[in-house]
């Protein structure tokens, strides 16, 4: 696979790179079946609320409806699988691999180098949230510098491990009641659909405020996020949320003259309007590309 | 034309003529001729308690409904004259003059109320004590209405509702009469199926068992069909699915009728904890299915002496749906107001 230029410029403006094509498509997939199971599910959560018939027939009713909601969460299941795949992958090209290179490959080398990895929640996390909550209740005007992921990132991404698991275990005991109560008593069930049922409501109300607030609605983004479509992050935002990150690949790509001020300056210009030189330097090659560089 | 004695004569005759050789607009059972006042929308009268009776009769309703047959004056005994005095409440075990063709005899419903008083709705406990609050208990007209004919059509393994004209084809091979075809063709189909839906039964049943102060006085659980719409069967009735298990589908046994549902405490009920096992598994629900399957609680209640280990994860997960919900909401509102006011701050940097 073609490796992806770290900052793309287009029409002046620099854009960092996020995510890759895989992880996009991983994206999509999820976003797109749990808004199908949301919409197919409420309706039986809230089978009174005036919205819940109309809402259940525009996906063919009581008769279609639950078939539609199966095929939804079996696709769930099936990315679950193919995620944990891709993270084992992951590690071993990432990880296991340059470390049997340099003949350091131990058990003890491998666990560390998954902890370190920037995805993994860490004290630094704990101390974002402090610098974030000291900035939002005016103790502070420096927000935190964020690194390659958040913490807030890093609860979305880790809250539907979580969330899955109880989802699709739970569901799987309801679809396949039969076989499970071969096994086990069917009050199982009446614990499974408790489960399925609350665990939903707290992921929608999670998604569609706090993760879609973050991503599509706040007022540095709104009216969309398109870094889940393109992969990339327009420099304002990276500033914003990654600004520790931002830094590091600003000087890896040569361009340390046209680091922004950190989030929490005097907001004279916005960031995003403010041009970009074009990269002056033959090694910054793979780290910038685009229409200038 | 002159209006002499013969031509007065001929217009009487024909006119007599055409009233009697008509072809009759009226229900064959509305052989009093009920129908000449009743068939008009507006007949009604205020009653000695005050309420307003609706007396109207529609015909197209009636001749659909399962009472079609019976004449008005079978049910509605005390009425001999027209204009009639206002009518008493009808006697459900009255004999009408519909035969019972197995038996030739003239139907009643005499032996649907001898089942009902062997069932758990019945006056009397096992121990034929009277039961207390008798006026608690339901009599036929508690759960029944007349119910509409739901014919079904089936047709090369397809089934819809409605007459199916191919079957209709076959039947007039030896019967001559479409009336007789229609009415015994209605009968039957109807009977295949349930007339009332999972969620017009679970309705019925929920006049006595959703009264919390009736369920208190019979030592019943409270809200039990309530908590059938807490299932995803109840939640599916509401949707009008009529493949889902109603209440009698479950109390009742299988091959009888809902007038001879048994107590649970009955040992030879199937919603007795010895039998429950049966209920899950037959051929049209969960055909196979281990009878652990019917140890699913299918009144969960959120009660913490009935149901402990259910509440307990009830507020496991209500619980973390608040402190999860709570806390990103507040930080949601903080957000907003901090990008009103970017650089206002109680400390700055330097």
């Amino acid at each position: 696979m073609a490796t992806q230029p770290l900052i793309k410029i287009k029409d002046g403006k620099k854009y960092f790179y996020r995510f890759s094509a895989i992880q996009r498509a991983q994206h999509i997939t999820i976003a797109s079946s749990v808004i199908v199971l949301a919409l197919t599910g409420m309706p039986l959560k809230f089978p009174d609320a005036p919205w819940a018939p109309s809402l259940y027939a525009l996906f063919g009713g009581i008769k279609m409806a639950p078939i539609i909601h199966k095929t939804a969460g079996t696709i769930l299941f099936l990315l679950f699988v193919f995620h944990l795949f891709y993270i084992a992958r992951s590690i071993y090209t990432d990880l296991v691999v340059p470390l049997r290179r340099k003949n350091q490959l131990s058990a003890v080398a491998v666990l560390k180098g998954i902890l370190t990895h920037p995805i993994m929640p860490s004290f630094r996390d704990v101390r974002d949230f402090a610098a974030y909550l000291k900035y939002l209740l005016f103790l502070s005007d420096k927000p935190p510098e964020g690194a390659k992921f958040t913490w807030k990132e890093k609860f979305d991404y880790w809250a539907p491990f979580w969330g899955i698991v109880v989802m699709v275990g739970s569901g799987f005991i309801m679809w396949h009641k039969e076989l499970v109560t071969r096994y086990v008593s069917g009050e199982i069930i009446n614990f499974a659909l408790i489960a399925h049922s609350d665990e939903a409501l707290l992921a929608t109300l999670f998604l569609f405020i706090w993760h879609f607030y973050n991503v599509h609605f706040s007022t540095s983004v709104f009216p969309m996020g398109t870094v889940f479509i393109t992969g990339y992050l327009p420099e304002h935002l990276m500033v914003e949320e990654h600004y520790d990150y931002y830094r590091q690949v600003m000087k890896e790509a040569g361009l340390e003259d046209e680091i922004l001020p950190p989030p929490g300056s005097r907001r004279e210009p916005v960031a995003a309007e403010m041009p970009a030189a074009a990269p002056s330097a033959a090694s910054r090659e793979s780290l910038v590309g685009g229409e200038e560089a | 034309m002159r209006l002499n004695a013969k031509t007065i004569f001929r217009w009487s005759f024909s006119l007599l003529a055409m009233v009697l050789l008509a072809p009759p607009s009226v229900p064959a059972a509305d052989i009093g001729n009920c129908l000449l006042c009743h068939k008009y929308p507006g007949l009604s009268r205020i009653d000695e308690d005050g309420r307003l009776r609706l007396l109207f009769i529609n015909e197209a309703t009636m001749n659909s409904s399962v009472h079609a047959r019976v004449k008005c004056e079978d049910c509605h005994t005390d009425i001999k004259k027209i204009p009639h005095d206002p009518a008493k409440k009808v006697d459900c075990l009255t004999q009408c003059h519909i035969v019972e063709p197995t038996s030739e005899q003239k139907f009643s419903h005499k032996e649907v109320a001898r089942f009902l008083s062997k069932s758990v709705h019945g006056l009397k406990d096992r121990d034929q004590k009277p039961k207390k609050h008798p006026e608690d208990l339901p009599s036929c007209k508690d759960c029944h209405d007349n119910p509409l004919y739901r014919p079904l059509s089936i047709f090369k393994q397809k089934v819809h509702p409605g007459i199916s004209k191919a079957a209709l084809g076959r039947c007039r091979v030896c019967h001559k009469k479409d009336e007789f075809i229609y009415r015994f063709y209605n009968h039957v189909t109807t009977r295949l199926h349930k007339i009332r839906s999972p969620k017009n039964i679970a309705e019925i049943c929920a006049r006595c068992h959703d009264d919390a102060q009736l369920a208190a006085r019979h030592g019943l659980s409270t809200k039990a069909v309530y908590s059938y719409g807490e299932t995803f069967h109840g939640k599916a009735a509401l949707f009008l699915d009529e493949r889902v298990p109603d209440c009698l589908d479950c109390h009742v046994n299988p091959g009888r009728s809902v007038h001879q549902m048994l107590s649970y405490k009955d040992s030879n009920a199937i919603t007795n904890e010895n039998n429950k096992g049966l209920i899950c598994a037959n051929m049209d629900c969960h055909p196979g299915a281990s009878p652990k399957l019917a140890e699913y609680r299918v009144h969960p209640e959120f009660d913490l002496e009935r149901n402990p280990y259910q509440f307990y994860a009830q507020v496991f997960f209500l619980g973390m749906t608040g402190s999860v919900l709570l806390p990103i909401m507040g930080l949601l509102f903080l957000d907003l107001l901090r990008r009103m006011f970017p650089n206002a701050s109680l400390r700055r940097r330097k």
